[in-house]
């Protein structure tokens, strides 16, 4: 691949899943780059004008102000995601076992149910890890209108989307919880910690 | 280099991010540009005392079109890639009047107190 071609998906990498944002980005850089190639300069000399691609991705983003989500929405994404995990994988899941094993081997079903659970948690606390890292949201935030982003407004990364669910972990993700209500930008003690804010997907955004 | 060279490296670099947006508007209310021509003119017309990266460039001119001070165009040329072109708008005209105004005001307050001696006892 071309060192242009390296950089442009380097800068656009770190910007949200937005075709509009990322495909405005995409040709800008690619008709700036061409402008110095065509006044004789090379393509690595007209990289080294642009600069760092991540701090050139950041002063994008800085044009797009960001509007902290509201806390209520945020709670209602919350709910949506933990129904529709229930919903979609826990119900399944014990309707199958129950019916499977009731006449034969009922005394199995409290044991199939525990390991239910403990999949479901596994897969309830996996998914948003995921969800919000590849796609810079869950389906609940999505229904809501919310994204996860940098506080610069870039995507998060791996360990941002794991750091952010780890009080989900706890018996004390109320304490964090409660955060969002006190804080400036509604921010979660560990998104603070993580670097990471949930924003209003408005529509120049997404 | 000592942190006192730091210090003033850091304060013209303030100084102009703050007033990239002045520039700009003010480089492009003589035509209109494309990127690399703004970054050239600039050089030229400052004798290089004022000089800006693309990277720097790039996302201030993008803030200007979204704030709508600034109208694009794209040319696309028999061969090679597109090019992107600037210009002001009736509204970018109007922001340029006022940050002009802004300026002039931060400029002269400034000198008039630089022009100020100490007073002797």
């Amino acid at each position: 691949m071309n060192a242009d071609q390296v950089y442009i998906d380097r800068v656009i990498a770190q910007l949200p899943l937005d075709a509009g944002l990322r495909t405005q980005v995409e040709m800008e850089l690619r008709s700036h780059i061409a402008e110095r190639v065509e006044h004789g300069q090379s393509v690595e000399e007209a990289l080294t004008h642009l600069g760092d691609p991540i701090v050139l991705a950041e002063s994008y983003l800085a044009a797009i102000p960001l509007i902290a989500a509201p806390f209520w929405p945020r709670a209602a994404a919350r709910l949506i995601d933990a129904f529709g995990v229930l919903a979609l994988v826990a119900m399944p899941i014990i309707a199958f076992v129950v019916l499977t094993l009731w006449r034969e081997q009922g005394f199995l079903i409290p044991i199939a149910i525990i390991v239910t659970i403990f999949i479901v948690s596994i897969l309830g606390a996996l998914y948003p890890v995921i969800a919000e890292y590849r796609y810079g949201k869950t389906v609940g935030k999505h229904l809501m209108g919310l994204r996860v982003v940098r506080e610069s407004g870039a995507r998060i990364s791996f360990g941002q989307s794991v750091v952010r669910q780890l009080p989900m972990l706890t018996q004390v993700w109320w304490i964090d919880m409660l955060f969002a209500l006190f804080t400036d930008k509604h921010q979660r003690a560990f998104e603070i910690l993580s670097k990471t804010r949930v924003v209003v997907a408005r529509e120049e955004q997404s | 280099m000592s942190g006192r060279d730091d210090d003033r490296k850091g304060i013209a670099r303030e100084l102009k991010r703050g007033s990239l947006e002045l520039i700009v508007l003010h480089l492009l209310s003589l035509g209109e540009a494309y990127g690399y021509e703004i970054v050239t003119t600039l050089t030229e017309r400052t004798n290089g005392g004022l000089e800006v990266t693309d990277g720097t460039l790039y996302p201030v001119l993008y803030r200007l079109e979204r704030a709508g001070f600034v109208a694009v165009r794209w040319e696309t040329p028999q061969r090679g890639v597109p090019r992107k072109y600037y210009r002001l708008t009736e509204a970018g005209q109007e922001e340029l009047g006022r940050l002009t105004h802004e300026w002039s005001t931060f400029a002269n307050a400034m000198a008039q107190l630089l022009r100020q001696q100490p007073e002797r006892t």
